[in-house]
C-alpha cells in the first residue's frame, strides 16, 4: 500500500515529477489547514469518527453550488452518524471571506479549509468542484468522486457518497469505488 | 480560399461512440476537440479564443462538445446562434457521465473547460484540463508536428 504523503516527499528529493495522487486504498497522513476563519483544524483530532469525508468545493463554481444545499443535509445528518464532512477550498481566486459569506448563506454547519496554494489539491489530486474523498477511520481512502450523478438533484439514480459511507457504516465494502463528474476546475496557482 | 461554414444550430447530440466517429471523420488532419458549458465561465471566456483559433487554422478540423444538461439546451442554442463559432458544435446526450468522460479519455478528470487534441492519425496527442490560451494548444499541436 502506497502512502501518497511518502511519495511526495520521494518525489520531491529526487527532484522529479509530482508524486502520484492518492488512489483508493491508499492512507493518507492527517493534515492541518486553517480554516476559512483563520483556526487551525488538524484532521487527527478527528480520530474515533468512523468517517471522513473530504470534499473540495467553490463559492463561485455553479455544479458545487448546485450541491449546497445537500451538502450541508449531508453533513448534518451524517455528523449524528459518526462522520465527519469537512469541506476544502483551494480556488485561489476565492478568498477566506467570501468563503465565510458563502458557508453563512447556505447553511454549512461543517469547517471549509483554506488550501492555500492548492497543495492538498495537489496530494490528493483533486481536479474539480464538488469532488469528495471517504476516508475510514484508519485514514484509508474508500471512495473518490462524486456526490450523485445529478446535478439538478431532480433525478438522481446513483447516491454515490451516500452509497459509500453508509457501507462503511455497516461494515461493508463499498460498492462503487470511484465515480468521476463533470466540474468546475480548481483555480490553481500559477494558472 | 475555402468559405468559413459558421454554424448558427447545434449539429446535434453525441455520445462517447458516435463523438469518436466524428473524430475519425476527419482522419489526415489534426482535430482540436473542446469540452465545455455554458454555465461554465473560464469555457465562455476561451470561446472567442477558440473561434479566432478555429479561423486562423484552418488546417485543424475544431470540434466542440457541450456538456449542458437538457434543461440548459436552450441556453446553449442561443449561444451558438449568437456566437456563430467556425465548427461543429454538439451536445452530449443524455446518459452517465462517468461513462462518458472515462470513454472519451480515462485520464480526463471531467472538468470543463478540457481540450483534447488527436494527430492526423487520430491519436490522441494532448489533453488539457482547465483553461488554456490558444497559444497553449498551438504549442500542442506542434509537439504533434502540426
Amino acid at each position: 500500500m502506497r502512502i501518497a504523503i511518502a511519495a511526495l516527499v520521494v518525489a520531491t528529493l529526487a527532484g522529479s515529477a509530482a508524486a502520484a495522487p492518492i488512489a483508493i486504498g491508499d492512507k493518507l497522513a492527517p493534515f492541518t489547514l486553517k480554516d476559512a476563519a483563520g483556526k487551525d483544524l488538524n484532521l487527527a483530532s478527528l480520530a474515533g469518527k468512523k468517517a471522513v469525508v473530504l470534499a473540495f468545493i467553490a463559492t463561485q463554481c455553479p455544479v458545487s453550488n448546485a450541491y449546497n444545499e445537500r451538502m450541508a443535509a449531508f453533513a448534518k445528518e451524517y455528523e449524528a452518524k459518526g462522520v465527519a464532512f469537512v469541506g476544502i477550498n483551494a480556488n485561489k481566486q476565492e478568498s477566506s471571506a467570501e468563503i465565510v459569506e458563502h458557508a453563512k448563506t447556505h447553511g454549512f454547519s461543517f469547517p471549509i479549509l483554506k488550501d492555500d496554494g492548492n497543495k492538498k489539491a495537489d496530494d490528493l489530486g483533486a481536479q474539480v468542484t464538488p469532488e469528495t474523498y471517504v476516508f475510514d477511520a484508519s485514514w484509508t481512502l474508500r471512495y473518490h468522486g462524486r456526490i450523485d450523478d445529478d446535478k439538478s438533484g431532480k433525478a438522481i439514480a446513483s447516491q454515490d457518497l451516500r452509497n459509500a459511507v453508509d457501507a462503511l457504516l455497516a461494515g461493508k465494502d463499498v460498492p462503487v469505488k470511484e465515480a468521476k463528474a463533470f466540474g468546475c476546475t480548481i483555480k490553481r496557482v500559477g494558472q | 480560399m475555402i468559405a468559413l461554414l459558421l454554424v448558427t444550430a447545434l449539429a446535434g447530440e453525441v455520445d462517447a461512440a458516435s463523438l469518436r466517429q466524428r473524430i475519425e471523420s476527419h482522419r489526415g488532419q489534426p482535430v482540436v476537440l473542446t469540452f465545455w458549458a455554458t454555465w461554465c465561465a473560464p469555457c465562455i471566456k476561451e470561446f472567442p479564443d477558440l473561434m479566432a483559433l478555429a479561423t486562423r487554422r484552418r488546417d485543424v478540423a475544431f470540434v466542440s462538445v457541450s456538456i449542458d444538461d437538457k434543461e440548459d439546451a436552450r441556453a446553449l442554442d442561443r449561444f451558438v446562434a449568437q456566437r456563430k463559432p467556425p465548427f461543429p458544435v454538439y451536445r452530449k446526450a443524455d446518459g452517465r457521465d462517468d461513462e462518458f468522460i472515462d470513454a472519451v479519455d480515462p485520464t480526463w478528470s471531467g472538468v470543463v473547460p478540457a481540450t483534447i487534441v488527436y494527430g492526423a492519425d487520430g491519436k490522441r496527442t494532448a489533453l488539457l484540463q482547465g483553461e488554456h490560451t490558444p497559444a497553449q494548444i498551438e504549442k500542442a499541436l506542434r509537439e504533434q508536428g502540426q
